[in-house]
C-alpha cells in the first residue's frame, strides 16, 4: 500500500482500492460466518492433551450416556394423573425414534426382549458352566428353579418350566433388574420423597449435537401438552433435567444474553459518543473498526478450530470492545490539522505508533491464551488477536479514506477535557497514598494467597441455581448412579473391549459379594465376549449324555425327565447357535442397554461403561484397589476429575498469563529503550492489578479463571493509557483533546465491563466485574505516576 | 342400624358363650397381642402344591425377625438360599450369588413382605393398605384372611391366611391364582418369650 503521500487527502484511487480490500475482505468473513456451526459444548473447557481418565472422563460428558440423560419429573396432580401422563408421555417418546431408551417403571413391554433372551440363554446365562450338566448340577439347578415355583413368581416361571428347567432365563432376568430403582405405583416410577412421577430418557443424538438435543426436548415438551390436554387447572407439571437441558439452555441464554449485552453496550457506547462527538457520521465511523474486529475475529476461529463456542462469541465482542477506542483516539487526534484534509497524515506519524504499540501488547498478551492446552481459551485468543489486528488495520486505513481530519463536532466533549485536564493535575498529588494503598492491597492478596482462587468449575457455569437444585432432586428421587463414580473398560476392538469388561466385572462380584456395591450394570449381561459364549457353549453336552444326566438328576423329583424334551430340544438347537455380535444386538430389543452401556471412542477402538449402585459400605479406594492391575479399566470419578481439571486449567491460565504479562513488559522495554520508561509504563498498571486484586479479597469474592483472564486485559487495555502518559510526557504535549479522547475511550470500555459485570452469566460477570474497575483505575493512575505532563491551564481555548 | 349392630353382638356373644371375653376379637386386638413380641426365631416347614408336578413340594429352614422391619427366612432344604428384608431392602442368596432390590420398586413383593411384616409387628395401618383383613377366632387360636387390593398382588396371590396362637404366628397359607398353593407350618424356637397366652377379661 502506498505509505506516503503528498498533503492532502487520500487520493480516489486509492481511495477505491482500500474500500473495495476493506469490503471484500468482511464480505469473505461474512461468509466464512454463514458456515459456521456455534457450539456450546462442556468440551471447550476441557484439556487437549488429557490423560487415560481424563479422556475417559471427555468422551462421557461429550457423547457418553451421561451426557444424554435427560431426567423427568411430572409432579402434582392425583396419583392416577401423573402415572396417566407417565405412560403417555413414555409412549410417544418412544414412538418418536429420538431416545435409545425411555424408562418410567412401565414393564408391559419386557416380551420381545424376553422373547431374545430366551432364545439365547445358553449364550448370555452366567449359570452356563461346564459342571451345570452334569446330574448333580442339573439336580441343583432344577431344584433351585422348583422353588420358584408355589410363589407368587411361579406363575411367570411355569410356562418354560419345560424348555428352561435350570432356570437360565430367571439368571439373566435377575441380573438385569437394576439393584436400586424408584418406587414403583401404579406400574410407574414415583419419587418416595414428593408427589411425582419419574422418568428417565437416553436421547439417540450425542451430547454435543446441541440441535438435536433440542429437538428432542421439544418433542418431550409437545409429548406432555399433547398428554395433560384436557386436564385443565389440576394437570401435573413437567419438570425436566439433565445435560441435555443444562447445554441448550446454556446455549440459548448465551445467545440471548450476548444479543442482549451488545444491543444494551451499543445504545449506551452509542450515546457516548453522540455526547462527545454531537455527529451520527462520528458514531458510525467510530463503530467500523469495532464491526470489522467482531467479524474477522469470529472467521478466523471458525477456519482455525473448524466452530466457533458460543462463550467465544458472548464475550469476545466485549474482550476486543477497547478497539472502539482506537476510532476514539483517531477521531479525535486527527482533528486540528492546519491543512484541511490532512489530520490522518499528522496522526499516522504522531500517535500510530503508540496506538499500534498498544495493538502489539494486547495481541501479546491474548497471544498467551491461544498456547493454551484449552480449546476454549485458545478460541478467545485467536478471536482477539484477529479482531483486534484488524480493527486496528481498519482504525489505520479505512478511518482516513472516510474521515481525513477526524470527527468535526464537539459536542460535550469540552467538559470532559476540562474534567480530564483538572484529574491530570490533581492526581499526582495523591500519588503517594495511592502507592501506599497498593501495597496494602498487595499484602492483603498475598496473605489470603490461594484462598483468594477458590471458585470451581460450578461458578463458571451459567446454569442457575435452582436448576441445579432441580436436577439434584431428581436425580435423588430416581438413585441416579451417574453423578458419582463410574468404570469404564475399552479396548482396540469390539471383542477386546468386551473381554476387558468381563475382567472388570468378575473383581466387581466379590465387591458385592462383600455388600460393597448392591450391583452394578454391564453390557456383557447381554452382549457377553465372543469368547465366554464360545465356553458357554461348549460347556452344553451332547443330547445322548445330557439326555442321561437328566434321567438320573430327575429321580425322585417332582418333575419328570420325561416333559424336558423341549429342554434337550433347545440345548441342541443352541449347540449350533452362532455367538451373538454387536450388530446383531443393536437392531433387537436390548439394543437400548447396548446404545448406554457400549460406545465406539472417538480415537478409535470401543469402551464400555459399568454403572456402579454403591451400597452402604462402598470405598472409592477398595473399588480402585480391587479393580487394579487391569490396564485398559479404569475408575473414573465425574467429580474428582473435573475438579482435577478445573485445577490443571486454573494452573495453565496462571502461566499463560505470567507469560503474557511477561511478554508485553519484554515489548514495552523494546520499543522504549529505557528502564525507567519502562518502568513508569508499568507501575499503574501493576498498581492497578494489585489494587483490583484487593478490592476482590476484601469484597470476599472467590476468584477464578476468568478472573485472571480479567485481569489479563487490564494490562491489555492499561497499556493504552500508559503508553500514552509516555507519550505525552516525552513529547510534551499534553493538549486536552488527546486527554479527552483517553477519557472517552476509557468511559466506554468502563461501560461495556459494567454492563458484562452486571451479566446473569458467571463467566461474562467474573470478567467484567474485574475490568471495569480495573480499566477505570489504570487510567486514574497512569494520570497519578505520570510527572510534568499536566497541560498549563488554558493552554487552549 | 345401631339395633341391628347390637343383635350381632349378642349372636357372637352367644355363639362365644364359652369364651364371652373373645366375642370381640378383632383385628386391633390381633395387633395389639402381636406386636408385644418384638423378635423372634422359629424353624418352619412348607409344602407347595403346583399343578403339573407329580406330588409336593418340600422346603424347610429357618425363620427370624426383628422389629421393626427385618425379615429374614432362610432355606436349608432342598438346597440354602436366603431372603433377606430390611427396611426397603430385600437381599436375595441363591446359588453363590446375591441380589439386592428395592422393595418399593416390585409392588408385588412389597405387598407380600408388608403382610409378613404388619403381621408379626402388630401394624394393623399397614395390613389394611394392602390388603383387606379378616379376623377369626379368639386370641388362643386365630386366623387372619389376607385378600390383596393391589391389582398386580391380586393377578398373582388370590388369598393369604396366617394362624397363631396368642402373639405367635404359626402357620402361613396361601393361594395362587391358577390354583398353587403354599402351605407354611412355623414352630417357634427357644427365642420365643414364654407369656402366657391367656389375658385378663378387659
Amino acid at each position: 500500500m502506498p505509505q506516503q503521500q503528498a498533503g492532502g487527502p487520500p487520493g480516489w484511487r486509492r481511495r477505491a482500492v482500500v474500500l473495495l480490500a476493506w469490503l471484500l475482505v468482511l464480505l469473505c468473513g461474512a461468509v466464512v460466518i454463514a458456515r459456521t456451526q456455534i457450539g456450546a459444548d462442556l468440551s471447550a473447557f476441557l484439556p487437549k492433551s488429557p490423560d487415560v481418565r481424563q479422556r475417559v472422563l471427555i468422551e462421557q460428558l461429550q457423547s457418553g450416556v451421561a451426557s444424554r440423560t435427560l431426567m423427568l419429573g411430572i409432579e402434582g396432580g392425583s396419583t392416577e394423573q401423573r402415572a396417566a401422563v407417565s405412560r403417555a408421555v413414555a409412549k410417544d417418546m418412544r414412538e418418536s425414534k429420538l431416545f435409545d431408551l425411555v424408562q418410567n417403571g412401565d414393564v408391559g413391554d419386557w416380551s420381545e426382549a424376553g422373547a431374545w433372551v430366551l432364545q439365547h440363554r445358553y449364550q448370555l446365562s452366567p449359570g452356563v458352566v461346564p459342571g451345570q450338566f452334569t446330574a448333580e448340577g442339573l439336580r441343583d439347578a432344577i431344584n433351585e428353579t422348583l422353588s420358584m415355583l408355589g410363589t407368587p413368581a411361579g406363575n411367570v416361571i411355569k410356562p418354560f418350566l419345560d424348555r428352561d428347567p435350570t432356570g437360565e432365563t430367571q439368571r439373566i432376568a435377575m441380573e438385569l433388574v437394576p439393584a436400586s430403582a424408584p418406587r414403583s405405583e401404579d406400574g410407574v416410577w414415583m419419587s418416595r420423597a414428593a408427589p411425582r412421577a419419574l422418568m428417565i430418557a437416553t436421547t439417540r443424538a450425542a451430547g454435543s449435537d446441541l440441535d438435536a438435543q433440542a429437538v428432542a426436548i421439544a418433542r418431550v415438551h409437545a409429548a406432555y401438552e399433547a398428554a395433560t390436554r384436557g386436564m385443565g387447572a389440576t394437570a401435573p407439571k413437567l419438570l425436566l433435567s439433565g445435560p441435555p437441558v443444562f447445554s441448550v439452555m446454556s446455549r440459548d441464554k448465551i445467545k440471548t444474553e450476548a444479543i442482549h449485552l451488545a444491543v444494551v453496550g451499543g445504545i449506551v457506547m452509542g450515546g457516548l459518543l453522540l455526547l462527545a462527538f454531537a455527529s451520527p457520521r462520528a458514531l458510525v465511523i467510530a463503530f467500523l473498526p469495532v464491526a470489522t474486529g467482531v467479524v474477522i475475529g469470529t472467521a478466523s476461529v471458525s477456519l482455525v478450530f473448524g466452530s466457533v463456542h458460543g462463550l467465544t462469541l458472548g464475550f469476545g465482542s466485549t474482550l476486543i470492545g477497547e478497539t472502539v477506542d482506537y476510532a476514539i483516539y483517531y477521531l479525535i487526534q486527527a482533528r486540528g490539522a492546519a491543512v484541511a484534509g490532512t489530520g490522518w497524515q499528522r496522526w499516522r506519524d504522531l500517535n500510530w505508533p503508540t496506538v499500534r504499540l498498544g495493538l502489539l501488547t494486547s495481541v501479546c498478551g491474548f497471544a498467551a491464551l491461544v498456547f493454551s492446552g484449552f480449546p476454549g481459551l485458545a478460541q478467545l485468543g485467536v478471536f482477539s488477536i484477529a479482531g483486534l489486528v484488524a480493527a486496528a488495520l481498519a482504525t489505520r486505513y479505512v478511518l482516513p479514506v472516510l474521515a481525513p481530519d477526524g470527527a468535526t463536532g464537539m459536542g460535550m466533549r469540552r467538559y470532559m477535557a476540562q474534567m480530564a485536564g483538572a484529574l491530570v493535575r490533581g492526581l499526582p498529588r495523591l500519588r503517594w497514598p495511592l502507592a501506599a494503598l497498593g501495597v496494602a492491597a498487595l499484602a492483603l492478596v498475598l496473605w489470603q494467597g490461594g484462598h483468594l482462587w477458590r471458585a470451581d468449575l460450578g461458578a463458571m457455569s451459567p446454569v442457575p441455581k435452582a436448576a441445579q437444585q432441580l436436577d439434584e432432586m431428581l436425580r435423588n428421587d430416581i438413585g441416579a448412579s451417574d453423578g458419582g463414580v463410574l468404570v469404564v473398560a475399552y479396548g482396540d476392538d469390539e471383542q477386546a473391549a468386551l473381554r476387558n469388561t468381563e475382567a472388570a466385572a468378575a473383581r466387581l462380584d466379590a465387591l458385592v459379594e462383600q455388600g460393597e456395591l448392591v450391583g452394578y450394570e454391564t453390557v456383557t449381561r447381554v452382549l457377553p465376549s465372543v469368547a465366554v459364549q464360545t465356553a458357554r457353549i461348549a460347556s452344553l453336552p451332547n443330547a445322548e449324555t445330557l439326555r442321561a444326566n437328566l434321567a438320573e438328576a430327575t429321580k425322585g423329583m417332582p418333575l419328570p425327565a420325561s416333559r424336558l424334551g423341549p429342554f434337550l430340544a433347545d440345548i441342541e438347537a443352541a449347540r449350533k447357535l452362532p455367538p451373538v455380535e454387536r450388530a446383531e444386538l443393536a437392531g433387537g430389543p436390548l439394543g437400548s442397554i447396548l446404545n448406554t452401556l457400549m460406545y465406539q471412542r472417538p480415537g478409535g477402538g470401543w469402551g464400555t461403561l459399568v454403572v456402579l449402585h454403591p451400597g452402604a459400605k462402598f470405598d472409592q479406594g477398595r473399588l480402585e484397589a480391587a479393580l487394579a492391575g487391569l490396564p485398559e479399566v479404569q475408575v473414573v470419578d465425574v467429580g474428582r476429575e473435573l475438579a482435577g481439571l478445573y485445577q490443571r486449567y486454573l494452573h495453565e491460565a496462571f502461566v499463560q498469563v505470567l507469560l503474557g504479562a511477561l511478554a508485553v513488559v519484554v515489548l514495552l522495554g523494546i520499543y522504549l529503550r529505557s528502564w525507567r520508561r519502562l518502568l513508569a509504563v508499568c507501575q499503574p498498571l501493576l498498581f492497578a492489578v494489585v489494587l483490583t486484586l484487593g478490592g476482590m479479597a476484601l469484597l470476599q469474592a472467590a476468584l477464578g479463571i476468568l478472573h485472571l483472564v480479567g485481569l489479563l486485559l487490564i494490562v491489555a487495555v492499561g497499556s493504552n493509557y500508559a503508553l500514552f502518559f509516555d507519550q505525552l510526557r516525552t513529547t510534551g504535549r499534553a493538549d486536552e483533546d488527546t486527554l479527552a479522547s483517553l477519557m472517552l475511550a476509557n468511559l466506554t470500555t468502563v461501560v461495556s465491563f459494567g454492563l458484562i459485570a452486571i451479566s446473569d452469566i458467571p463467566a461474562l460477570s467474573s470478567i467484567g466485574r474485574v475490568v471495569a474497575p480495573g480499566a477505570l483505575l489504570a487510567l486514574l493512575l497512569s494520570a497519578a505516576f505520570a510527572r510534568s505532563v499536566a497541560p498549563a491551564k488554558a493552554a487552549r481555548p | 342400624m345401631r339395633l341391628d349392630w347390637l343383635c350381632r353382638a349378642c349372636v357372637l356373644a352367644l355363639a362365644f358363650c364359652a369364651v364371652p371375653a373373645w366375642a370381640a376379637f378383632d383385628l386391633p386386638e390381633l395387633m395389639t397381642l402381636l406386636a408385644k413380641q418384638k423378635s423372634g426365631e422359629a424353624r418352619f416347614t412348607e409344602q407347595r402344591f403346583v399343578h403339573g408336578l407329580e406330588g409336593p413340594l418340600d422346603a424347610s429352614g429357618t425363620l427370624s425377625f426383628d422389629a421393626p422391619d427385618k425379615l429374614v427366612r432362610r432355606t436349608l432344604s432342598p438346597r440354602i438360599e436366603t431372603m433377606a428384608v430390611e427396611g426397603n431392602t430385600l437381599t436375595l442368596s441363591r446359588g453363590g450369588r446375591t441380589r439386592t432390590l428395592a422393595l418399593d420398586s416390585m409392588p408385588e413383593l412389597l405387598g407380600l413382605v408388608e403382610a409378613m411384616r404388619g403381621t408379626l409387628t402388630g401394624d394393623g395401618a399397614t395390613l389394611q393398605r394392602y390388603f383387606r383383613s379378616t379376623v377369626s377366632g379368639s386370641a388362643a387360636k386365630w386366623t387372619l384372611d389376607l385378600v390383596p387390593m393391589d391389582s398386580r398382588l391380586a393377578a398373582q396371590v388370590r388369598s393369604m391366611r396366617i394362624s397363631g396362637r396368642a402373639s405367635d404366628v404359626l402357620g402361613l397359607e396361601m393361594e395362587f391364582v391358577g390354583g398353587d398353593r403354599s402351605v407354611m407350618n412355623i414352630t417357634p424356637g427357644n427365642a420365643a418369650p414364654s407369656s402366657a397366652p391367656g389375658r385378663t377379661t378387659p
